[in-house]
């Protein structure tokens, strides 16, 4: 049986379509990524598998539950981590664990909780307020907490925006750890590629409100990503002559070339041009297969982010 | 649900009793009623007082109804707690398990009619120590009591429903002042109703304000047996606030 199974799910507020027919599966045990940039509809997509907000049409079960008609049912089987971090910081770790322990209705909460402390290396910090945590322990605590009830599958929004270099790859960590020991099933969002290719055993890619592909990160790659050959040249070069290697432009001094496979073409590429001063190869990384796929360019963003702040600083003047 | 009410309730009774700023407001507060509110008419002759206030002392007359007030705007703390909780996500957390949705409310209600309950001992005790000598009746005492908490929950019930669905911090504010202000005035908390026109009469004979004060004063300033009347009428109040808020939540209550 799948964890997670959606089904055409389409999400309107008022004109605004959040969703826009998305299916996708995720099977148990598995670590599934959600890929997307900003506004693609991850969040919606969680939010409406956990329960918090209805589909406008489609179907979607959760550990076999229906998230509209049973609910509850799902509640029970999940845990979900925020990207901003939610936890009471006037009451203590022990306080915050009591409380989520109770309202998914677990008994045993002192022992279980005080086992979660010891492993994610909380014990020392039980009784303190969580406002005097560092974000990284605040983070461990929220991971805590949503293990209290023992989940079939955990939500995770972006689980590491806001975090620094060390505590996101201590975060990473606990993901694999808590997938592996306690058999949780993952599904998060990211919009960091690197998080995706680190952590997932499958991604899905999603622009716009629709699932652009789905598959392993290596599958991905294979299919949409791209290698760029980059050569530095001395004189202007006629790229049409570059077609039968791939997708060719010449730009300041250079020449880009997408190709499949760099390095079998590589020698014939630099035969074919008169006058390379250098030659670089960037291989293809779930970077290029989300570019490609969702036609965002970080580097466009700069750009425009750039022409922004030079009509800011000419009004100035 | 009575393990989720327990929970969010005590969330709400820990996070009170930590905050400086709410034992700030629950002590000082009634100090600053009874010493600048309350001495407004400490000119009065008491044979006037007498007559038309049924005690020698206004302070006396107006701590119960003080009380009365104190509950009611502290109601608003459940509707201001409500909207923080969505704002900062907390709603989120909770609504994503199998909480119902009544509990987050009710915790809410009870939360804030336990602050409200907090602050009566201690306008009784500045009170005492301003030299108001108390008449109490037992029986009549234990009905204020319960009264106390009944109006807590609906007023605090009838603030919450109102602001249900916003996430406006200026929302709690606003919509307490529409209701407190009207509630405050035309009820017996300040001034008797002998010197109200007619229609600020009818009101107040309907405005459970009233009717809290007068339990008040029955236990604590005249000493008379108790008014099942007024009691019940409360209850009644606090129920249909309860009930009609109840419906609301499981309507328009959403995590943002």
């Amino acid at each position: 049986m799948d964890a997670v199974l959606v089904e055409n799910l389409v999400k309107r507020y008022g004109d605004v379509v959040a969703l826009d027919g998305v299916s996708f599966s995720v099977a148990g045990g598995e670590v599934f990524g959600l890929l997307g940039p900003n506004g693609a509809g991850k969040t919606t997509t969680i939010k409406i598998l956990t329960g918090l907000t209805r589909p406008t049409s489609g179907r979607a079960l959760v550990a076999g539950f229906d998230v509209v008609k049973e609910a509850r049912e799902v509640k029970r089987r999940i845990g979900w981590i925020s990207s901003e971090i939610i936890v009471d910081d006037e009451l203590t770790a022990l306080e915050n664990l009591e409380i989520q322990a109770r309202l998914h209705g677990v008994s045993n909460w002192r022992e279980r909780a005080l086992q979660l402390l010891r492993y994610f290396g909380l014990v020392e910090a039980v009784n303190r307020p969580v406002g005097k945590f560092s974000t990284g322990m605040r983070k461990r605590l929220e991971v805590a907490m949503s293990l209290l009830h023992g989940p079939e599958i955990l939500f995770m929004d972006e689980p590491t925006a806001g975090l620094d270099v060390g505590a996101r790859l201590g975060f990473w960590e606990v993901v694999r750890q808590i997938n592996r020991e306690f058999g949780v099933t993952v599904l998060l969002t990211t919009h960091y590629m690197e998080e995706a290719e680190e952590l997932c055993r499958r991604v899905a890619v999603i622009n716009k409100g629709k699932i652009a592909a789905v598959g392993t990160p290596d599958e991905l790659k294979a299919k949409y990503g791209v290698d760029v050959i980059e050569l530095e040249v001395e004189k202007p070069v006629d790229v049409s002559r570059l077609a039968p290697f791939g997708e060719a432009a010449a730009q300041d001094g250079k020449v880009l070339i997408k190709t499949r496979k760099a390095e079998e073409v590589l020698a014939d590429v630099v035969k074919a041009v008169d006058g390379v001063k250098s030659v670089r190869v960037k291989k293809s990384s779930l970077d290029t297969v989300f570019i490609n796929l969702t036609g965002a360019s970080i580097e466009g963003e700069q750009t425009d982010l750039s022409k922004i702040y030079m009509r800011v600083w000419r009004a100035r003047r | 649900m009575i393990a989720q009410l327990y929970a969010l309730y005590k969330r709400e009774v820990l996070k009170m009793l930590r905050s400086r700023y709410m034992w700030l407001m629950i002590m000082v507060q009634p100090v600053m009623w009874i010493i600048f509110f309350g001495n407004s008419l400490a000119g009065l002759p008491s044979a006037f007082l007498a007559q038309f206030f049924g005690v020698g002392s206004y302070l006396s007359y107006m701590l119960p109804g003080m009380a009365s007030i104190t509950v009611m705007i502290t109601g608003m703390f459940s509707s201001a707690s409500l909207v923080f909780d969505r704002r900062m996500g907390y709603l989120r957390r909770v609504l994503a398990t199998p909480t119902p949705k009544a509990a987050v409310f009710l915790a809410k209600a009870l939360g804030a009619a336990t602050r409200g309950l907090l602050t009566v001992p201690v306008i009784l005790a500045v009170g005492a120590l301003l030299g108001v000598r108390y008449s109490v009746n037992p029986a009549s005492l234990l009905l204020w009591v319960a009264a106390l908490v009944a109006a807590g929950v609906g007023f605090a019930a009838l603030f919450t429903a109102l602001t249900v669905n916003t996430s406006d911090f200026h929302a709690p504010v606003v919509v307490g002042n529409f209701i407190m202000m009207p509630l405050m005035f035309t009820s017996t908390a300040l001034f008797p109703k002998q010197f109200f026109p007619e229609w600020l009469k009818a009101i107040s004979a309907v405005n459970p304000l009233t009717y809290l004060t007068e339990l008040g004063r029955d236990a604590v300033t005249y000493g008379t047996p108790p008014d099942a009347t007024a009691f019940i009428y409360l209850a009644a109040f606090s129920a249909a606030a309860t009930a009609a808020a109840l419906v609301l939540v499981e309507r328009f209550l959403t995590a943002d």
